[in-house]
């Protein structure tokens, strides 16, 4: 597909220890054969911990909705919370390979499949926590809307709907994206599988077989996809961030929203690639596919979104004091000093400060170091959407009825086992599709015909 | 798409100085500078809202150009080799900013609404700490002097190398020679200096975008959001700094328009790679200026708080609404359908006429942050003092811009030949097979 990596005769080259194609296809494709012990560790975890979201919400179905800890006045808590927490991790995937293929940035090539593939199972993720939350979602079809016999039709000046569709359109988008990219990769995993497997890669494949007219199509399709799904990176965010925004809340009640959330997103998002790919690539040993040139790239890019986010933090913080209504001002000195004040000193912390530290390059150079700062960052960007949501709520208007929410051990279930449900669809889909894009790695290295014409030229 | 080809000699080239650039140039200042002393005689009020929206608006624009830049630098972008020296030229025009703002500190309770209701407003005297003259006076002084140093002192460094390859080069006149002398002290080789020059751009741009960001949202608050005193909103500062950068990139556009026709080097180097990557930037932030005008217009709508919706509903009704709708248009409407084609972007002509169109929009979307707020009954919703008094602010940014351009090489002759982290260790001990 056309990419346009600068690689040059004077040793530019993105992938040095990476020679030949075939290196390429072993190394890659080594990923999907028997997994080690350290997977099905992994694995186990996950499923257990799957097990205790479902055993959580079994118990919330059976009980009712009661035993969550969300009442007046916090009526969204971790479940909204972790809602927004994901559908902000999805955004890496599309902005990877989307927004930054269109800006020709030639260092995506080695994460992005990773980044879609997260972005897919985050969407599936944050779909959950809708349903969840309802409490009866065997009714959840009354957000579609069509002709019925109940005569029902959803609001559509709610923003809840909008979120309907948002959410709907990018999972279609991204998973469409995703699954178009790794058609050239399935068939080549295809060639070197054997029994059912093979059967699944060849359907799966849909009979590619690389000439070029189907190479010419492909790299079509690609970038009119990628030019469609670029909107959505930003639609989706900004309506998810009017949930709150359309309200008069205050903490809700922002012009900024859509941007500053759009921001937080893709800032979520790439720390989160890099949570991921660090195991990836010490487990794999995917060291000279993903080099440490692009986890420098990444830093720099959550370093923008941080500043984005600070400065967003900032305004707030100012404009709610310029305001000089009474209860903008008191909402935020209760952010700073109230109850929650911890929740959101850790958001300023996590997101505000920490990334400061990638200013440096060392640090941004350091792979054990930017893990651990990813991890602060997953960790502030799960709070700042509590502290938005929570804590807004917990002291609006009214004095009496202000009040204090607590999660309950039903909540905290299925908060961890949204990780685990998570991760247990990214083991899997490391083990059946290739977790780095072969198709086009090849294409920044040096193609095999050339080289032996330098040569002999040489 | 391709890489990106720079070629290994670049030529030196400048603006040709002429007479009718010079008499253009002139003829703007003087009816800018007689209009607005006509202006100050017939209609004070009128006169410095005309100002202040311009300086705002040019301001913005230079300002852009500059950050454009500065963040193309930042990313290591390689296709505006041949452009970002046009980008980088506006910074020529920030000394003028710097002396326009001068009188505007001036104007205290004649411009700002809140000197006078201070006195009998609780809210307002609750936000004291922020509005009031002195700390308005100290902080645009401060704010504009850091931006602009920085602006500049960016411009300087990107400049620098290439002071050597203007004195090999032929047609040397006293001016250029004198700056040449003066920006070249303690010359240390050309490829140290390049070195040297890139090392400290790295740094620089970084914080250039950063100082922009904070400055730019105070000159929006206090030159705009504050004329209504009770009304502020959260994203006004970023969709403010937001539309200077897509003023930059549509004054960069509208420039290398100009300036293919004048020389056949200008033509081949700016070429449809460098136009085409243009339109696409012009097009795009088209469509995120529009986002970050609806993303604050929809919460505002939807809200109806009565302190907030104020601001909008002076805008939509009359007289204003009509002003909106044109600004809309002409914002959004004329440049996504203009610039949507490849062939569009593609072509000087169409490029500059759609970049054109933003610039016009923008210089009216900065007259109706202002204007609508200071409104008396009986104004004209737009008085011809406005255009009159933008010939000055036009003729000052003509002239400094092409001073520049006539000064310095209008395509940057040193290049940084790779991206710096290309040449780090790791890949140069790492090439043999494994």
């Amino acid at each position: 597909m056309a990419t346009a990596t600068e690689t040059s005769a004077r040793g530019a080259a993105p992938h040095p220890d990476v020679t030949s194609y075939s290196d390429v296809n072993r190394d890659i494709l080594a990923i999907l054969q028997r997994p080690g012990k350290g997977w099905w560790a992994l694995f186990g975890l996950a499923t257990a911990g799957v097990g205790l979201m479902f055993f959580s919400w079994g118990i919330q179905l059976v009980k009712g909705i009661g035993v969550a800890g969300i009442s007046k006045p916090v009526g969204w808590g971790v479940y909204i919370t972790t809602f927004v927490f994901w559908v902000g991790i999805a955004h890496s995937g599309t902005l990877v390979s989307a927004i930054l293929f269109l800006f020709r940035a030639p260092w995506r090539q080695s994460i992005y499949r990773a980044a879609e593939a997260m972005t897919v199972f985050a969407v599936m993720t944050a779909g959950l926590f809708p349903l969840i939350h309802v409490g009866r979602p065997w009714l959840a079809y009354w957000l579609v809307p069509y002709p019925n016999a109940r005569f029902l039709w959803p609001n559509f000046r709610s923003p809840l709907v909008w979120d309907v569709f948002a959410v709907t359109t990018y999972f279609t988008v991204s998973a469409t994206f995703f699954y178009l990219g790794t058609i050239p990769d399935i068939a080549a995993a295809r060639e070197a599988a054997t029994g059912l497997r093979k059967k699944f890669y060849q359907f799966i494949s849909l009979g590619w077989r690389g000439t070029d007219r189907e190479w010419h199509h492909f790299g079509k399709a690609y970038i009119f996809l990628a030019a469609l799904a670029t909107p959505l990176v930003l639609s989706v965010h900004s309506v998810v961030s009017w949930d709150f925004a359309m309200g008069i809340t205050p903490g809700w009640h922002a012009t900024i929203f859509a941007p500053y959330f759009v921001a937080g997103a893709i800032f979520s998002g790439m720390a989160m690639v890099i949570t991921l790919t660090v195991p990836l690539r010490k487990v794999f040993g995917l060291q000279a596919y993903l080099t440490t040139k692009h986890y420098d790239a990444m830093a720099k890019l959550i370093l923008l979104t941080s500043m984005i986010v600070l400065y967003a933090y900032l305004t707030e913080f100012f404009m709610a004091w310029y305001s000089g209504e009474e209860i903008e001002r008191t909402s935020f000195w209760d952010r700073l000093f109230g109850s929650y004040w911890w929740a959101t000193w850790t958001m300023l912390v996590c997101n505000g400060i920490v990334p400061i530290m990638l200013w440096f390059k060392r640090v941004r150079h350091s792979i054990p170091a930017l893990f651990v700062i990813s991890i602060f960052i997953n960790i502030g960007m799960w709070f700042e959407r509590f502290v938005i949501i929570v804590v807004s709520q917990h002291h609006e208007f009214v004095p009496f009825a202000w009040g204090v929410y607590r999660p309950s051990m039903v909540e905290m279930g299925i908060l961890i086992g949204s990780f685990a449900w998570f991760g247990f669809w990214f083991l899997i889909f490391c083990r059946l599709l290739p977790p780095v894009a072969i198709a086009e790695l090849k294409e920044v290295l040096p193609a095999p015909m050339r080289r032996k014409e330098a040569v002999d030229h040489g | 798409m391709s890489s990106i080809h720079i070629p290994e000699d670049i030529p030196v080239r400048y603006l040709e100085r002429s007479k009718r650039g010079d008499l253009l140039v002139a003829a703007l200042v003087v009816v800018g500078l007689g209009s607005f002393v006509a202006a100050l005689i017939v209609d004070s009020h009128m006169a410095w809202i005309s100002w202040v929206s311009n300086w705002l608006f040019f301001t913005s624009v230079a300002m852009g150009a500059v950050v454009f830049a500065a963040a193309t630098t930042i990313v290591k972008a390689r296709w505006n080799w041949s452009t970002k020296r046009v980008s980088a030229a506006f910074a020529a025009y920030l000394p003028f900013a710097f002396l326009t703002l001068l009188p505007m500190l001036s104007l205290g309770g004649s411009y700002f609404p809140w000197v006078a209701e201070m006195a009998h407003d609780p809210i307002l005297q609750s936000k004291q700490a922020y509005l009031n003259l002195p700390f308005l006076v100290a902080r645009n002084v401060v704010g504009a002097a850091a931006l602009f140093g920085v602006a500049l002192y960016f411009a300087y460094l990107v400049v620098r190398p290439d002071l050597k390859a203007m004195s090999t080069a032929s047609g040397d006149h006293p001016g250029r020679a004198r700056w040449r002398d003066r920006l070249g002290v303690g010359w240390i080789g050309q490829e140290e200096e390049e070195v040297r020059s890139w090392h400290r751009l790295q740094v620089i741009s970084p914080v250039l975008v950063l100082v922009y960001a904070v400055v730019m949202s105070m000159f929006a608050i206090d030159w705009a959001m504050s004329l209504e005193p009770h009304w502020f909103s959260t994203l006004f500062g970023g969709w403010f700094f937001m539309g200077a950068f897509w003023a930059g990139i549509a004054v960069t556009a509208v420039s290398i328009s100009r300036l293919i026709p004048l020389h056949p080097d200008f033509r081949t180097s700016m070429g449809l790679q460098q136009r085409h990557d243009l339109g696409k930037l012009a097009f795009g932030f088209t469509v995120f200026w529009t986002y970050l005008f609806w993303s604050q217009y929809i919460v505002i709508w939807y809200g109806k708080l009565p302190w907030e919706q104020a601001w909008m509903i002076r805008r939509a009704d009359a007289p204003w609404g009509n002003m909106s709708a044109l600004t809309i248009f002409l914002c959004f409407v004329v440049p996504f359908a203009g610039l949507l084609g490849k062939r569009a972007k593609l072509n000087p002509g169409t490029l500059s006429l759609f970049c054109s169109v933003i610039l016009v929009g923008l210089w009216l979307e900065r007259w109706m942050l202002v204007a609508p707020s200071l409104h008396h009954d009986g104004d004209s919703v737009f008085p011809l003092w406005y255009p009159l008094i933008a010939c000055l602010f036009a003729g000052l940014m003509l002239a400094s811009v092409r001073w520049f351009l006539a000064t310095f090489p209008v395509i940057q002759v040193w290049q940084p030949p790779e991206p710096i982290e290309m040449l780090e260790p790791e890949r140069a001990t790492s090439l043999t097979p494994r």
